[in-house]
This record gives structure tokens, C-alpha cells and sequence, in this order.
């Protein structure tokens, strides 16, 4: 199982829906000599693509002529830098076995439903293909079972020999704008933390690095529950700039940003808006007194 | 199952069980229905949200898995059937994966005999597709999902996060996501319906690739 599921190269197209769009993108995925690489195009509009390689990822705008690199670091990995599906999840996800199911595509397929065991993440029902064990379909669900995010592939052809250009963007590099988000530095502690995270959350990351449109290097930490994540964005007040407060999203990620101790605080991730408020809220400087641990139980709705 | 085996089992998957222990579980495993299918699930569905290729740690739960159960003799096996499928699909799965599906059809076998009593006819033709919702904005104080979901605003105060610079943040947010839900986040960044990002550079950047 795990060569297939590692060490998998494929071309393909899936469909991200959600309540407000759809889109069709292009993936190609190469895994060759341990290097992962990977190429989504968005197919229905002016052609944006997303290539990553390895920790690196570049996002390719023609319509703004601009691109954006961003690096994830291997800084200050306290838990690691990727969500771990570990046993402790059970008190926090039930895995179910569905069943086996035909998707007109792709055949039988085995399904399995992750649902969440309270409100502050969400669930995933998935649909794993029994030749590949590609999960060639995969439903985000609220606590309730609602869908609000399906992602489903209409393409899959393995390949094993796909050759570099495959990932070469199709617009001309040449006439783009580069900006870099990129890490700028190692904490060997936070500055800041979070005086109170939903039942099961940790601190995974924790660094400094640039971030297009803010004046200066921001605090980034990275909260996860081994499957959902939180990215926490620290920023120094800048001079005119009006602080900010509310809730955005698109799709299935949200963002919440507030205003603690003079900073910008903005919590951003794939779980519901009242995780987000509940961590930026709760977030407080390293050096200010411990008044909550982690996971307070009285928030947990289980 | 008791929260002393749900430790083990939890320790076991994260590979800290020591040897003898170890060992007592796999015994167990052999055995315990209940058990192996709690395993064989978590083993799969965490290998799957972390199967993106530079995860090797799912390779060691795969095979910490495969070795647990390799003396289990195959129950159900044959109700695994061969797919007829795309050509495209077929002749790219082909050998290259054939051995590691005997393996992924175990798992899934012992998954359906441990927990689905209709066996190897309790194949669901077709999935009924629900329609996609919008993200609930709030549950309410019980933490129980209300009954009905109304679409929140994509911004809810005047001063909510810009959207080019929400798109700034999702970018840098990316690399961290689950690769499951990455692919999601992924999407959203190149979708046209999204904001544009915004075009400043932060300080100190060479404006070069």
C-alpha cells in the first residue's frame, strides 16, 4: 500500500466544488528519487497554476503578470512539519468504514468516513480506489455530515516516466513580477502562543517569514490536530494601515483575523470560522503569563 | 476496546511500542476482529491524507501494518474483484502497483469483515451525491450543528481581511495543509472566482525568481 500511495505518478484532472464555484483543474504529480513535484492549472479560467517542488511552491498569475515563491521551512519543527495521522486522533476523529461504492469513472471503490468528534473541525468521507488506493474522491463535511467541499477527479492516468517539462508553467516567466514568501528565520521559541486551542490541537511550527503586502517579517505558527491545520499570522501594526477584524473565506478555508496586544493576528485554515476565532483570540506574547493550557475540555462537544 | 489497548495501538502506529509489547499486540491482532480493523483502518486512511510522496512515515505504518496482519489468513479476499476499467487506468496501474494492491485488499477485506456483516455483497452500486453546502460561519453555544445553515458573508464586518491580501495568507498557509485538503486549498489560490493577491512585494525581496 504505501509504494502506491508514495510513490505514485499520475496525470490527471479533477472538479473542486463548493457552494460558491467550481473549478477544473490539471494535476500532474511526479515522486522520482524522492523529490516530489506537482502541477495543478486551473482549467477554467485565465490559465493560474500552482507548481510545487518539494517544500516549494510557486504561484503562476498571467492575468496579473506576477508570480509568488513560497517556501515552507523545516524550522522549529516541534511536532512535525506535516499533519500525522496518529492514534491519539481517535478521540478526536471516528473513522468508519463505509463500504465499497462505484463511481462511474474509476469502478469500485472503498469509502471511508473521518468525522469529526465536535465542532472544531471538519470530516472527510473518502473514496479510495481499490487498484491505486488513490483517494480519487474526497467529500469535506461539518460535524453534521453537510458537504461543503467535494473534490472529485474525472481524469487519473499513471505514468511513471513524465517528463520534467510537465512541469513547466505555460506562461512567460520572463514578463512576471516575482515576490518571495519565503522563511527568514528560526525560533528556538514562539513569541507567541496560543493561551487556548481546541481540544487536540499542537503547535507543529513556528517562525518568521515574509509575507507579500506586509511590511515586515511576520510570526507564523502552525497549529494542527494531525489532520487539520491552522496557520496563525502575527504582524506588527503598520503606520496609516487601519487594523482588521472579521471573517473570510473561499471554499473550504477560512480566515479570521483580530487585533491582540497592538498585533494583527490572523488565523487561516481548513476548519470551521469558530476554530480560527478561537485560537487568534486566545493568542498572547510568549512572555505574558500562562493564564490557560491548551485545550480547555469545557470547549470540547463531544 | 479499552484505553490500555487504544494507547498500545496508538503507540504501535506511532512506532513507540516497545518490542515485547509489540509483539502481545500483534498476538492480539491476530485474533481481535475489533482490533485489526481499528488498525487497518487508521493505518489506511492516514496513509492516504498523507499520500503525497515525501510522507515516508506512511511507508512505515504501511508496513508495520502488513506485518501485523501478514499471518491473518485472507478472509474475503475473493469478493475483491478486478475492476473493468479505462484503458487509460488500467494499463497505468498495471504491475507497477499490482503488489502493493494484494496488500491494500487485505486491509480492505479485513475492514469489510471486521465491520460489515453483509460481506462481500454489501458493495453500494451508487453513491447518492449530496449537494455541496456553504461553510457554516458559527454552531451554536451547545456545539451542536443547527439545523439550518445560512450562507455567511464572504466578509462579515467592513474591515474583514482584504481579499487580495486572504489569498497572501492561503499561499503561505499551503505547504502546511493536509495533502488532501491542500490539493482544496490549491484550487482556491489559482481560482479566477478569487481575489487577486496582492502585488507588494515584502521587504528586502530580490524581485527575482
Amino acid at each position: 500500500m504505501g509504494a502506491a500511495l508514495n510513490n505514485a505518478s499520475y496525470v490527471g484532472e479533477f472538479v473542486s466544488e463548493s457552494a460558491e464555484r467550481t473549478e477544473r483543474l490539471a494535476i500532474t504529480h511526479r515522486v522520482r528519487d524522492g523529490v516530489v513535484s506537482e502541477r495543478l492549472v486551473s482549467l477554467t479560467g485565465h490559465g493560474r497554476e500552482l507548481v510545487r517542488e518539494n517544500d516549494e511552491v510557486v504561484v503562476y498569475l498571467p492575468d496579473q503578470k506576477l508570480a509568488i515563491i513560497e517556501r515552507r521551512s523545516g524550522r522549529s519543527d516541534l511536532m512535525g512539519a506535516l499533519p500525522q495521522f496518529e492514534g491519539r486522533m481517535a478521540s478526536w476523529y471516528k473513522v468508519d468504514w463505509v463500504g465499497r461504492e462505484t463511481l462511474d469513472d474509476f469502478g469500485p471503490t472503498a469509502v471511508v468516513a473521518v468525522r469529526p468528534l465536535d465542532g472544531y473541525r471538519f470530516g472527510y468521507r473518502l473514496w479510495i480506489d481499490v487498484d491505486s488506493h488513490m483517494p480519487v474522491r474526497s467529500d469535506l463535511a461539518d460535524g453534521s455530515g453537510r458537504v461543503i467541499e467535494r473534490l472529485r477527479f474525472t481524469k487519473l492516468r499513471f505514468d511513471d516516466n513524465i517528463p520534467d517539462s510537465a512541469f513547466e508553467p505555460a506562461v512567460d516567466r520572463r514578463k512576471l513580477r516575482w515576490v518571495r514568501q519565503s522563511p527568514q528565520s528560526e525560533e528556538e521559541m514562539p513569541a507567541w502562543r496560543a493561551a487556548q486551542v481546541p481540544p487536540g490541537f499542537r503547535l507543529s511550527v513556528s517562525g518568521m517569514q515574509a509575507l507579500a503586502g506586509a511590511g515586515s517579517p511576520v510570526n507564523h505558527l502552525v497549529y494542527s490536530d494531525g489532520l487539520a491545520t491552522v496557520s496563525v499570522f502575527i504582524q506588527t501594526p503598520e503606520p496609516g494601515k487601519a487594523p482588521m477584524q472579521g471573517t473570510t473565506r473561499s471554499g473550504v478555508a477560512s480566515a479570521f483575523t483580530t487585533v491582540v496586544d497592538g498585533h494583527q493576528v490572523t488565523a487561516v485554515g481548513e476548519v470551521p470560522p469558530r476554530t480560527l476565532k478561537f485560537i487568534a483570540s486566545g493568542l498572547r506574547p510568549a512572555a505574558a503569563p500562562a493564564d490557560a493550557t491548551p485545550a480547555a475540555a469545557s470547549n470540547r462537544h463531544d | 476496546m479499552t484505553d490500555r489497548i487504544k494507547e498500545q495501538l496508538s503507540a504501535f502506529l506511532d512506532g513507540e511500542l516497545p518490542d515485547p509489547e509489540s509483539a502481545l499486540l500483534v498476538k492480539r491482532l491476530e485474533r481481535d476482529d475489533e482490533l485489526r480493523g481499528a488498525l487497518s483502518r487508521y493505518s489506511l486512511i492516514g496513509a492516504v491524507l498523507r499520500s503525497d510522496g515525501d510522507v515516508p512515515a506512511a511507508r512505515q505504518v504501511a508496513a508495520r501494518v502488513s506485518a501485523a496482519i501478514a499471518k491473518e489468513p485472507f478472509r474475503g479476499v475473493s469478493f475483491i474483484r478486478v475492476p473493468s476499467r479505462g484503458v487509460a487506468l488500467r494499463a497505468a496501474a498495471g504491475l507497477a502497483v499490482a503488489a502493493s494492491v494484494a496488500i491494500g485488499a487485505v486491509l480492505l477485506v479485513q475492514q469489510t469483515g471486521s465491520q460489515d456483516p453483509a460481506g462481500a455483497e454489501a458493495v453500494v452500486a451508487r453513491a447518492e451525491v449530496p449537494p455541496v453546502q456553504p461553510v457554516s460561519d458559527e454552531l451554536d453555544g451547545t456545539g451542536t450543528p443547527p439545523e439550518i445553515y445560512v450562507t455567511p458573508p464572504a466578509t462579515d464586518t467592513p474591515a474583514g481581511i482584504p481579499p487580495a491580501e486572504f489569498a497572501n495568507y492561503l499561499v503561505a498557509h499551503y505547504g502546511y495543509a493536509t495533502p488532501l485538503v491542500r490539493r482544496s486549498v490549491g484550487a482556491g489560490i489559482i481560482s479566477d472566482d478569487d481575489p487577486s493577491l496582492i502585488e507588494t512585494a515584502p521587504p528586502g525581496d530580490p524581485n527575482a525568481p
